[in-house]
């Protein structure tokens, strides 16, 4: 073997080494570089919907309501520290709704949804403002539809007294419908006994042997929302 | 004598001639009526010429408009292998059709194509008619699989009704112009106790032939059912993630089609010709 050869090989080998040290540290850089892009989407979820903390909190015995039971959704009590001032308490309990529910298949609205403004005007009306996520990842249906305004509804119903109705609003805007069935153009009610009339106790189990003859429905038994 | 006679003659000419008159005159007058809108002659009396044995019946009843949700670019749900909740529905409402029709039902679809007709273009085809029943056919994503569950509209709170209140653009809402005039988007709520004894009767049939059904139908906030002027319900089927999901909708067009027969057959009965509450 010449000395040139030699020195080639020991040039290669130098690159080698120098390549492999390189590789290390290019995948180190990339994974940071991941975690990096992971903390800055957790920054921006915080900063659009902080965890709210103020000094009147209080651990409440909340009921949150997430998917179950025939109705669609049912409570669920949960301690949290839940402010006096009834939009701070309101955001915290949405905030929960959405982050906390007790299995994946109890969750009625989707992960990424972020609540972007939450008002209360004076006649009582409840305005909340979410993402475009809301609309656009919760499963289309009236059955997935219904059970994630009635979670919103009956959450803050449950558990912010002087609310009377509730407007859901997408990124600001009024619209037609949450996921192509459930109308978003008007108003929820929130008010106690409208509250039974949004989601109405169902009737009396009806005979539902086969072939049985079809019993007279209680005709007028539908509670007509609150004027 | 012979004036008794002719008074006698004169009485039976009388009372032969005028009962042939009084005949004659409806028919004249019947064909008379008849001319502009039926060049026919009025048809004989049904004891001399039956009527031809192949002649169906005219079918009666309300006219029942089947809504297939969605279409065009609004696909509603969607599964897998590029399965949508618009074409499973179509589907469905084509075979619901062909059944109640076979029934004697009169029977009018929103669309029966891949057209997307606006909400207020479904609510106007029911509302079109005097005597119409609306059923808006949906497939969820979600639920458990072969189940189905009927829907009556749960209208939405009123808006602020007291007179010269702002409303959140800044403009001041007129009084109400009079309780007794429906605005188009609140049609649906003269019909709510309707619609929901409609809904009863429908899940009773339905949650003997829909294993994994709850018994009963839940009010919700559908958007097709709010400006219908007529008993109104949705049906749900559930779902798109279903293994087979044509075969799914296929499967549930004969159960789905006795349902509505013996719900709107049994609404009739207890409330004829009405609906509203």
């Amino acid at each position: 073997m010449t000395r040139n050869w030699k020195i080639f090989i020991a040039l290669l080998a130098v690159g080698v080494v120098i390549g492999l040290i390189s590789l290390r540290s290019l995948h180190r850089r990339m994974a940071r570089l991941a975690q990096t892009q992971v903390t800055e989407e957790q920054a921006r979820h915080e900063v659009l919907a902080p965890p709210v903390s103020t000094p009147t909190d209080v651990p409440v015995k909340a009921s949150i309501f997430w998917a179950g039971g025939p109705d669609g959704v049912a409570p669920v009590q949960i301690e949290l520290p839940l402010s006096a001032d009834p939009v701070q308490r309101s955001r915290q309990l949405l905030h929960a709704l959405i982050a906390d529910p007790p299995t994946p298949d109890q969750r009625t609205l989707p992960a990424d949804t972020d609540l972007l403004g939450f008002y209360i005007l004076p006649d009582g009306t409840a305005i909340a403002d979410f993402s475009d996520a809301l609309s656009t990842e919760t499963p289309s249906g009236i059955l997935s539809e219904r059970m994630a305004v009635n979670s919103i509804a009956k959450t803050l119903g449950s558990n912010v007294p002087g609310l009377l109705r509730l407007k859901i609003l997408i990124h600001g805007q009024e619209v037609d419908t949450l996921a192509g069935h459930i109308d978003l153009t008007g108003f929820f009610d929130l008010s106690p006994p409208a509250q039974q009339a949004a989601t109405p106790e169902p009737a009396s189990a009806p005979s539902a042997s086969p072939g049985a003859a079809l019993p007279k429905a209680p005709a007028g038994n539908a509670a007509p929302p609150a004027h | 004598m012979r004036n008794i006679l002719g008074v006698v003659a004169l009485a039976f000419g009388i009372s032969v001639l005028v009962p042939l008159a009084g005949a004659q005159a409806p028919v004249q007058q019947g064909q008379q009526g008849n001319q502009q809108q039926t060049p026919q002659t009025a048809p004989p009396p049904a004891q001399q010429t039956p009527p031809p044995p192949n002649l169906t019946p005219a079918p009666v009843g309300p006219i029942i408009v089947l809504d297939p949700a969605h279409g065009g670019t609004d696909t509603g749900a969607r599964g897998q292998n590029a399965v949508m909740e618009k074409d499973l529905v179509l589907q469905m409402a084509r075979g619901v059709k062909a059944e109640l029709e076979r029934q004697g039902f009169r029977v009018v679809m929103t669309r029966n194509d891949d057209s997307n007709p606006s909400y207020d273009d479904r609510a106007a085809m029911a509302n079109a008619y005097r005597d119409a029943i609306f059923i808006s056919l949906h497939v969820a994503s979600t639920g458990t699989v072969g189940s189905i569950r009927t829907y009556y509209e749960q209208m939405s709170a009123p808006e602020v009704s007291s007179a010269g209140t702002a409303n959140p653009a800044g403009k001041v809402a007129p009084p109400p112009v009079s309780s007794r005039v429906n605005s188009w988007n609140d049609a649906q709520r003269a019909y709510l106790n309707a619609s929901r004894h409609l809904a009863d009767l429908m899940q009773i049939v339905l949650v003997q032939r829909f294993s994994g059904s709850e018994p009963t139908p839940l009010g919700a906030a559908v958007r097709e059912l709010r400006s219908v002027a007529a008993p109104a319900v949705a049906i749900e089927l559930s779902s798109v993630s279903a293994p087979d999901p044509n075969t799914l909708a296929n499967s549930a067009v004969p159960p789905l089609a006795e349902a509505i027969a013996r719900a709107v057959s049994a609404l009739r009965a207890t409330s004829p010709g009405g609906a509203k509450q």
